[in-house]
């Protein structure tokens, strides 16, 4: 005789189960339980991601990818250089203009970053491999090199999560470069970033960088200023409507990265 | 066959935790429990929701709670029309991505990612049928 399947037995029971870890997860109960399966399974997590990049890497171009660093690097090298000429300008060439500060950098690995298509589509959130016990606090911003990446949205002791600034939901205060247009910048998903509320009074021009302005809460988190976001590409601007917009582009490839650095201590 | 699920959604979850929002642990599970239509596949599908949750920082339960209540209505369809054919996997993949996408906060090209998964979904339900891995 047959044996009887007993689905809704197994239904039941798992799913009470499923619902009583939900309320546990959700009032906080399971925070140690949690942060121990996530070291447990980080080293995997981090595993199959470098395999990945190290795949996606295999085919592209290496004397491309040499040239783009470079052209990072002298855009970088630009925008320090521009602001030593300001601070000698206001004789205030005793600070430091190195943004943000070695000091307050915590270099962090990748452990994870899902995407539509690994290697290709963007992601929105990525694992990194650092947490509260290295000092990561809610809201931390996320750089490489001068640029802004992100901001750290879950913390766990071992591991944090961050969004990044194409992000659906991310929005921040920002500037241009050349001309000091204000606006804010927000995230489009699948790697899009607009700048909009900018007054139509106010410049844009294609190819200029767009800055953070400065949004530093009295908990020492958030963006120091001077951060690049990304370049214009875009503008539209029309006489009837309120503001302007412009779509910008990051200059970094996200998904290549392997190492981000979080700003855990800005002053 | 039960190792070899095990290997399947193991694979599915360092996708899906470092790589791909496409749902692999959801349609493998899917898949499966339409050939086997075994009651041991509800609790994998409930322990590998946990992980999944838990490594990429979710509410833990949210996923098992998902694939859950998904697996357990293909059930409730085996009685009213044969299930192990490609159409209803297709539609299944589907719809079960759509939610699943929904959950997770990944609407960004959503219907792509949906279509993909389920194309996903029947490439994989054509593979394990055609194969024969009793063995395991």
């Amino acid at each position: 005789m047959p044996k009887k399947n007993n689905f809704l037995a197994y239904f039941l029971v798992l799913f009470t189960l499923s619902l009583l870890i939900f309320g546990s997860s959700k009032l906080g109960f399971l925070n140690p339980l949690d942060s121990f399966f996530k070291n447990v399974l980080s080293p995997l997590q981090l595993l199959t991601y470098q395999v990945s990049t190290k795949i996606t890497d295999f085919g592209s171009n290496s004397q491309i990818q040499t040239l783009k660093l470079q052209n990072l690097e002298l855009t970088n090298k630009l925008i320090d250089q521009t602001k030593l000429v300001e601070d000698n300008k206001a004789l205030r060439d005793q600070f430091q203009t190195e943004n943000p500060r070695s000091q307050s950098l915590l270099p962090a690995d990748v452990v994870g970053a899902p995407g539509f298509i690994p290697g290709i589509s963007v992601s929105e959130e990525v694992i990194l491999s650092k947490g509260a016990n290295d000092g990561v606090k809610l809201g931390d911003a996320v750089v490489y090199e001068n640029n802004l990446l992100g901001k750290i949205t879950s913390v766990a002791p071992s591991l944090s999560s961050m969004a990044l600034v194409a992000n659906g939901s991310f929005s921040l205060t920002s500037q241009t470069f050349s001309t000091g247009a204000q606006g804010v910048v927000k995230g489009q998903g699948g790697g899009a970033m607009i700048l909009d509320n900018v007054l139509l009074s106010d410049s844009l021009k294609r190819g200029d960088l767009v800055l953070t302005k400065g949004d530093i809460t009295i908990e020492n988190t958030g963006f120091p200023p001077g951060l690049v976001i990304g370049r214009i590409i875009s503008i539209s601007k029309n006489p009837s409507d309120l503001f302007q917009r412009a779509a910008l582009q990051s200059l970094i490839n996200v998904s290549k990265l392997n190492k981000m650095f979080i700003v855990t201590n800005y002053r | 066959m039960k190792l070899l699920v095990l290997i399947l959604l193991t694979i599915a979850l360092c996708l899906e935790a470092s790589l791909t929002t496409i749902p692999f642990i959801f349609l493998v599970l899917l898949c499966q429990t339409v050939l086997l239509r075994k009651e041991w596949l509800f609790i994998y599908a409930f322990i590998f929701g946990i992980f999944l949750d838990i490594v990429l920082f979710r509410t833990v339960g949210i996923s098992s709670g998902f694939y859950l209540i998904f697996l357990f209505l293909v059930i409730l369809y085996q009685s009213k029309f044969e299930i192990a054919t490609g159409y209803f996997v297709f539609i299944a993949s589907l719809i079960g991505s759509l939610i699943f996408l929904f959950l997770s906060g990944h609407t960004h090209l959503i219907i792509v990612q949906v279509i993909v998964s389920a194309i996903i979904g029947l490439v994989l339900f054509k593979t394990f049928q055609k194969t024969n891995l009793k063995i395991w």
